[in-house]
């Protein structure tokens, strides 16, 4: 019987720190991550040997890869949760919300992290420069964020379904597609040297809060009866 | 009755839309694509909106008959969401010379054909019938949360060779009148032709189901 009621900031942030120490002790989702990522970019960078790139083609593979990856790694969120029982006795412990908002944290950290590799591999691989690292460093946190808030409650939907992996890429991509093309987009933008307009940074906050705001409604209809 | 009085006035219309209705200045009789095209999106995009809206009572009340309604909606949305993707290609091979060529508009309405696509592979895949009505809402919900970015943001935000929406970017109505009033006939009219369409589907699934769906179901959600 819980004594103290956490608030949602600690509640979320012990869940956090939770996933990330089960992440550390199996690695199941890093490793995954990690030699999803390595395969693909060594693959393009195979294939593309000594062809330079435009700003499009370099654009559109980045996000590819990093949606790859996400969609191979990402989709276990609660599968593990579920399978040995233990998401049960998180829901007693905490609130709906503040177990979604953790589960989203950690597979955003997860993506950032990922990203983080990925970009100087993307730079070594494919010769590609980036100037405006402010901006690129923003387009891909609200990148990541978009993507890791959707899995996770894609994720969290398919507790009861036949065939979840391919389910789960079938209907996160649609749903991401929005935040992806405006990623892509202003990527691309960034690449040819140019900021990208705030319009578009604003389209990209909106859609991330509206996700992340629906996950926190809707998680309590998803887990509990 | 009813059902002669619709047909009849989609007649009317249709031969309004033919015979009365002058072509366009620049695009000519090809514009009339636009009385068939502009209905279809806006009522697949009401049945979207409705199928969201059911989805929350659903949740709400947990009544199957709101699950029901959802999911008809949803399929009825997506089936004018393709016939207005077709018109849409027609036209864009009469104007531009190519049926298709990723231009923004396209692409949104390709994205939101894959969201309801989704979402009708999604209830094949849950067999517990309650899951499944609570899924499919929760995903309903998220499907529709993305229609206002796909539908009225991108396009208007990126240049596009699609003409502009109606009611344009000053807020101002920039079609003839007799135009003006031609299409919103043709609106109401897609509204009452849907609205006919779902009703009779509700009727026909609804008969699967006894007067009480509840004395149906076993307590682990499965058919009994």
């Amino acid at each position: 019987m819980p004594v103290n009621i956490l608030s949602l900031a600690n509640a979320v942030w012990i869940l956090f720190k939770k996933d990330l120490l089960c992440e550390f002790r199996t690695g199941y989702a890093i490793g995954t991550l990690l030699m999803f990522a390595l395969l693909i970019l060594s693959s393009i960078s195979m294939t593309f040997s000594g062809i330079s790139l435009s700003a499009e083609l370099t654009a559109n593979l980045l996000w590819m890869i990093i949606f790859f990856c996400s969609m191979a790694g990402l989709g276990r969120a609660f599968l593990e949760e579920q399978e040995t029982g233990t998401l049960f006795t998180l829901s007693i412990y905490f609130r709906p919300q503040a177990i979604v908002l953790g589960k989203m944290l950690y597979n955003i950290a997860l993506l950032i992290g990922l990203t983080c590799l990925i970009v100087p591999l993307f730079m070594i691989f494919l010769h590609v420069d980036f100037q405006l690292w402010r901006e690129l460093f923003a387009v891909l946190l609200l990148g990541d964020i978009g993507i890791g808030a959707v899995s996770t409650l894609m994720a969290a939907m398919l507790g009861g379904a036949q065939g979840k992996h391919s389910l789960f890429t079938v209907l996160t991509l649609p749903i991401i597609l929005p935040q992806f093309l405006s990623a892509i987009h202003a990527t691309m933008t960034i690449l040819s040297g140019n900021v990208p307009t705030i319009q578009e940074i604003a389209y990209m906050l909106g859609y991330d809060s509206i996700m992340i705001l629906a996950g926190y409604m809707l998680y309590s209809f998803i887990c509990c009866e | 009755m009813m059902r002669r009085v619709l047909f009849l006035w989609l007649a009317a219309v249709m031969g309004a839309i033919v015979f009365i209705i002058p072509p366009a200045e620049g695009l000519g009789n090809v514009v009339k694509i636009a009385f068939f095209h502009i209905p279809l999106a806006w009522v697949s995009v009401l049945g979207f909106l409705l199928s969201a809206y059911w989805g929350i009572q659903y949740l709400r009340t947990g009544e199957m008959y709101y699950d029901l309604k959802s999911s008809t909606a949803a399929k009825l949305g997506l089936f004018f969401c393709i016939f207005a993707t077709l018109s849409g290609m027609v036209f864009a091979k009469l104007t531009w010379g190519a049926y298709w060529n990723w231009d923004p508009r396209q692409i949104t309405i390709f994205i939101l054909l894959l969201i309801y696509g989704s979402y009708i592979t999604l209830r094949s895949a849950i067999p517990n019938i309650i899951t499944r009505a609570r899924t499919s809402a929760v995903y309903g919900l998220f499907a529709f949360f993305t229609v206002p970015f796909l539908m009225f943001i991108i396009p208007r935000f990126y240049f596009s060779l699609h003409p502009e929406p109606i009611i344009n970017r000053l807020g101002r109505l920039d079609m003839d009148s007799i135009m003006a009033y031609g299409l919103l006939l043709t609106l109401v009219t897609s509204t009452a032709l849907f609205r006919q369409i779902l009703c009779y589907l509700l009727k026909k699934e609804y008969r699967k189901y006894p007067a009480n769906m509840a004395d149906r179901i076993g307590k682990d959600g499965m058919k009994l």
